[in-house]
């Protein structure tokens, strides 16, 4: 997606998720299975990102792992293998969809629909946030070009048609797909 | 300069280079760029606007500004009428066309102005007492006709000509500025200096406040202006109206787009902002308040602040000779601007002396003081009026085509009051000014600080105290030099004058002071019953301009001081806001999210018809053809072979870890720590009450990993019932849920032959009975996807349910069509679903709907005989027990050609007015001859083979049924097991 100097570009993103849940006691071990796996836990109300993806944390205890789509199950049994013991490990490939949104008026155009001030001096740099955007409900996570939003993919495309509607005044563009490691990159993408 | 006869100078908002078309009534007039229609009428000379809301009196224009009460018109436009839109407030726009509002034939001739002659007959609450008789005529006759003769706008329908006319934004700022005056402009500035975030809003169309009214600060608002264009981290709104404080530092503010900005941004005419801030100056000035005295409603009557506003801000005079009538010096200002640009005034001050009018009189301004006002003349606007001495004496004619009043001034207290602040009685300007509370800071007139000097330096010391209190360490800049206030004489409080005739303390509602008397002799004392016995302070204006005068008047009735009676604290919305403004952008497609299928497009692409249910589109019906046929085609096509349908919609709780077992036993009311690996079971989960909540199967994959299916009406209560009780009763237990809802994508196989379609798709499990039986589940390979599968079934046929995740779940479904071409397979919708389950008694939301026990459905014996379960206690009340509760039953027409209907009541033959219950599912059967149906009847249980009627009185039907057990089709349970 390139930049457009003013306005917004929308890019769906596709993506493998899966639901990391920490056993009592054993967040440090599940943090550790997970840096074994070259992807770190984000803290509460924060994303990292890695090589691989990304790892963002809106509820205590629990991480979502965005990476790269990869054979349906897969990436999710790789996950339940290395957190046995520690936490579970639920895939939910197919339950969020990833919208990419990038340029100068992004956040403007969340606003319309988002309580959250996503304001550059209020929001972190790496914040993540569980919202509602148009009555759906929506996971906000500041990526180093953008703005990357997950939402349950039976209310996807309601969110999709009330950011290109709502984005029109700023000139929103939709792109084709971009990948999870483009928007986890910290250059341009 | 000139457009339109008193257009008489320059204005600071009009462009006299750019004159403007419009019409008033089809009368073609024309205006300048930056006028409002209200100004362009006065420009032009007109004086009467409309007709009054009760006694269709003629009206003129009032004020200047959001507080107008009179001059309200419909605008019509391309899209339709807009009715009771404020010509003060309404920018004039090239081919703008306005119409009066509530008079017949005419605006000039208004056959509903006999109102005003029968006046005497119709006070405040008339009809309270009137109309009794004969009772029937009230609805039919009176309340019509009364309807018709008052309102005021009418409302067509409006067709939006874009699609979006408005949109919510949220805002977030440290400080909220309420208010650009002295005041406003001068905190916005004391805490941008020192970095503070601030959202500065102004209703008007510009900033300045009462700086606009004099030249001399012209100056001075020019440097604020500079200096806060150069602050980044003040943001300035205009035609931004704070309209609702809510607490927890939120406001609602509604902003109307100019114009322009409504052409670049597509037509959007309003933006409602959602304000979240950390810290509220409101700062809202005081308003010029009315003074009662017979005819102070003609056209051509008007405040005097508002005189000074047209003169100064669009070149208007608004009369030819104005006559003044003043209790105070403010009110002055006007008088000297009005002189200074030529127009010839006179004053009636009813002070024995003050500086202003000594003033006045050095300036050669013929001021009567120690004199009221008593009375106006005129047919359809004021041309003379009668001037006494104070007391009564010395009555005398003075001609004049203008009244300009003010009554002094009030401050604008609503937003503060709705943010906390406290009203406090202050004796030197006679009103009630609002104080600065815990959460709410108030600056500049709305506290009494008046002067505009005063103002703009209790704004800087204002600011000054938010900015420590947000613990800001920077160093401001010092504010502009400002110039001084003058010295100023102290009002004299004059509420009304009394005389023949009506003195209006609410010209929108028509109130008089007479009315307010009539409500305290009928023991409306307080000043709430009053407003509602008589409206006084009601609709768009909320007597902003009269309230207090009303006040005042209650307490002259009552005999105490203003201070006794108080004043009314309007709740949100100050001011009025649109439908559109409050709907935003969720109207049409965006009114409410659809939740769609993973296969939405497949089904739409192959005829589906789909039926809104919740928030999902589910098919209905694929086959073509109206009525029943299809739905009855494809569940026979179930009934005789293999059909499949999209199940996607149930909720699916994944459930895992230690604890997940005996959280399970605990939510639900049987038991699931002894299923097996491998296997499902039928549960029922209720509520603390002990009623039922939802039913669903659940599935023990592994030891410690279980998952739920809940009905789709109930995924989100029984995900949050969950949850609640795992964090609340359940904390001890070590328990993970997921919401998998979303995650998998799930297609019913059912029919004899589903166990030979599902074979040819799946790999790794054996389907045999004896190792996948009935109630089986498991992992398994389904059309080489990695997915699950289940032995279940909601159709009563031998069936399946195969989930994959729902991003391949064309895959699995168009395997399974072709797998499943051989043996003629079908599609179904949720009306066959519904057939099939209605026919094999399986329940649905119609039965589980909150009201129903485990015991009124027969499910007594799932109750779990050891160990707790939510409900367990309520659900032993004996009271659920009665056999004359509703309970589950089975109904049959006697005659087979005859129908049910959902929700027709069954009654017995003798007895057709007491209701015995109701029909809560009906349908033609597919198997058998006729329409089933299932219904909850007190005792149902017991009595299988009564025989009652069943009344539609809506359809005009009364069928004589039969009650049967709910299972009509394979009792014994065969087909599932086959």
């Amino acid at each position: 997606v390139s930049a457009p100097e003013a306005g917004v570009a929308l890019a769906a993103c596709p993506l493998d998720v899966i639901e990391l849940a920490a056993r009592r006691a054993a967040s440090g071990a599940l943090g550790d299975a997970a840096a074994r796996r070259g992807q770190p836990l984000a803290p509460l109300g924060h994303r990292r990102t890695c090589a691989a993806g990304l790892t963002l944390c809106i509820r205590p205890g629990r991480w979502l792992v965005l990476s790269r789509p990869a054979e349906a199950g897969a990436a999710a049994l790789l996950w339940q293998r290395d957190c046995a013991g520690s936490g579970t490990a639920v895939d939910l490939s197919s339950a969020l969809k990833g919208f990419y949104l990038r340029g100068a008026a992004a956040r403007e155009l969340l606003a319309r629909g988002c309580r959250v001030n996503l304001a550059p001096g209020a929001f972190a740099a790496d914040g993540a946030a569980a919202t509602l955007i148009a009555q759906v409900s929506v996971i906000v996570a500041a990526v180093p070009q953008g703005l990357l939003l997950l939402t349950p993919a039976t209310t996807a495309r309601h969110l999709h048609q009330w950011l290109v509607a709502s984005g029109r005044p700023f000139g929103v563009s939709v792109r084709g797909n971009v990948t999870v490691e483009r928007i986890c990159e910290e250059g341009p993408a | 300069v000139s457009q339109g006869p008193a257009r008489i100078a320059a204005g600071l908002l009009t462009d006299a280079s750019r004159r403007l078309d419009f019409r008033f009534d089809g009368e073609p007039l024309q205006g300048l760029a930056g006028d409002t229609l209200a100004s362009a009428l006065l420009a032009n000379g007109r004086r009467l606007i409309g007709r009054s809301f009760k006694y269709h009196r003629p009206r003129g224009i009032v004020t200047a500004g959001p507080e107008e009460p009179c001059a309200l018109v419909d605008v019509l436009g391309a899209a339709g009428r807009e009715p009771n839109l404020l010509a003060t407030t309404l920018p004039l726009t090239a081919g703008l066309r306005a119409e009066s509002q509530n008079r017949w034939p005419s605006l000039r001739f208004d056959a509903l102005a006999l109102n005003d002659l029968c006046g005497r007959f119709l006070p405040a609450g008339f009809y309270y007492k009137s109309f009794m008789r004969p009772a029937w005529a009230w609805e039919r006759l009176y309340e019509p006709a009364i309807r018709r003769a008052a309102g005021l706008g009418r409302l067509d329908p409006v067709v939006a000509d874009t699609a979006a006319p408005a949109e919510t934004v949220h805002d977030h700022t440290a400080v909220l500025v309420i208010g650009a005056g002295a005041a406003g402009l001068s905190a916005a500035l004391h805490l941008g200096s020192r970095g503070v975030p601030v959202l500065l809003a102004e209703q008007d169309v510009v900033e300045g406040g009462g700086t606009l009214q004099a030249v001399r600060w012209d100056g001075w608002r020019q440097i604020v202006d500079g200096h806060l264009a150069a602050l980044p981290c003040v943001r300035r709104l205009t035609r931004t109206t704070v309209v609702g404080a809510y607490g927890h530092g939120v406001f609602s503010a509604l902003e109307t787009l100019s114009e322009a900005d409504s052409a670049r941004c597509g037509g959007l005419r309003e933006r409602l902002h959602v304000i979240r801030a950390k810290r509220v100056i409101v700062a809202t000035g005081a308003l010029e308040r009315l003074i009662a005295f017979p005819g102070n409603d003609r056209p051509g009557v008007m405040l005097a602040g508002a005189a000074l506003s047209y003169l100064r801000r669009y070149g208007v005079a608004v009369g030819g000779a104005p006559l003044f009538f003043v209790n105070n010096d403010e009110a002055y200002e006007a008088a000297f601007a009005l002189s200074a640009a030529g127009v010839h005034v006179r004053i009636v001050d009813s002070r024995s002396a003050s500086r202003a009018a000594e003033c006045a009189r050095a300036l050669g301004i013929e001021v009567h003081t120690d004199s009221q006002v008593c009375r106006t003349r005129g047919r359809r606007a004021v041309a003379a009026v009668t001037v006494a001495r104070s007391g009564g004496a010395e009555h005398r004619q003075v001609a004049t085509d203008c009244l300009l009043v003010s009554g002094g001034h009030s401050p604008l207290t609503a937003l503060a009051t709705q943010a906390g602040a406290a009203l406090e009685w202050t004796d030197s300007i006679a009103a009630f000014i609002a104080t600065t509370g815990p959460d709410v800071q108030v600056a500049g007139a709305a506290r009494g600080v008046f002067g505009l000097a005063a103002a703009a330096h209790d704004g800087t010391q204002i600011g000054a105290q938010l900015a420590t209190q947000l613990t800001c360490s920077a160093v401001a800049t010092p504010p502009p030099e400002c110039p001084a206030d003058e010295a100023r004489s102290l009002p004299a409080p004059l509420w009304e004058v009394r005389g023949p005739g009506k003195a209006f303390v609410d010209l929108q509602n028509d109130v008089t002071s007479d009315d307010v008397r009539l409500a305290c002799r009928e023991g409306y004392e307080h000043l709430e019953h009053m407003k509602r016995y008589t409206t006084h302070g009601m609709a768009t204006d909320q007597g902003r301009i009269g309230g207090l005068t009303g006040g005042a008047v209650l307490a002259q009735a009552r005999g105490v001081a203003p201070a006794a009676v108080g004043q009314l604290r309007p709740r949100p919305f100050a001011q009025p806001v649109t439908f559109a403004a409050l709907a935003g952008a969720e109207v049409r497609e965006h009114y409410r999210p659809k939740r769609l299928l993973p296969l939405h497009d497949w089904h739409a692409a192959h005829g589906a018809r789909f039926v809104p249910t919740g928030l999902w589109l589910r098919p209905l019906v694929y086959g073509q053809g109206s009525g029943w046929e299809p739905v009855l085609a494809e569940a026979r096509a179930v009934r005789a072979g293999v059909g499949m349908t999209d199940v996607s919609t149930l909720g699916k709780i994944d459930v895992q870890g230690p604890g997940a077992a005996q959280f399970l036993d605990f939510i639900y009311a049987n038991t699931f720590a002894t299923l097996a690996v491998g296997r499902a079971r039928y549960g029922i989960m209720l509520r603390e009450d002990g009623m039922l909540l939802d039913d669903g199967t659940t599935t023990r994959l592994a030891p410690e990993h279980f998952v739920v299916t809940t009905t789709t009406a109930n995924a989100g209560i029984v995900l949050e019932h969950m949850e609640f009780h795992l964090q609340s009763s359940c904390a001890h237990l070590e328990v993970t849920l997921t919401d998998v809802g979303d995650q998998w994508a799930q297609f019913a196989v059912a029919g004899p032959r589903a166990r030979e379609l599902v074979s040819r798709i799946t790999t790794g499990v054996d389907l045999s009975n004896a190792a996948f039986p009935f109630m089986a589940g498991s992992a398994a390979t389904l059309a080489g996807l990695p997915g699950r599968l289940f032995r279940i079934s909601f159709s009563g046929e031998l069936a399946y349910e195969a989930a994959v995740p729902a991003a391949h779940a064309e895959t699995l479904w168009t395997a399974l069509l072709t797998a499943g071409e051989s043996l003629s397979v079908c599609t179904y919708g949720l009306d066959a679903l519904n057939t099939l389950r209605i026919e094999k008694g399986h329940l649905t939301s119609a039965e589980l709907n909150g009201n129903t026990s485990a015991a009124d459905l027969g499910m007594q014996r799932l109750l779990k005989k050891q160990g707790d379960f939510i409900g367990r206690t309520l659900a032993q009340r004996p009271a659920l027990g009665a056999p004359e509760r509703l309970q589950l039953a089975g109904v049959r027409p006697l005659a087979p050609a005859e129908r049910l209907r959902n929700g027709a009541q069954l009654v017995a033959a003798n007895a057709p007015a007491q209701s015995l219950g109701y029909l809560t599912s009906a349908t033609p059967s597919a198997a058998l001859p006729g329409w089933v149906g299932l219904a909850l009847l007190a005792g149902g249980a017991q009595r299988h083979g009564e025989h009652l009627l069943a009344l539609s009185p809506v359809h005009g039907e009364r069928t004589a049924v039969e009650i049967v057990s709910p299972h009509h089709f394979d009792p014994e349970n065969l087909r599932v097991r086959a």
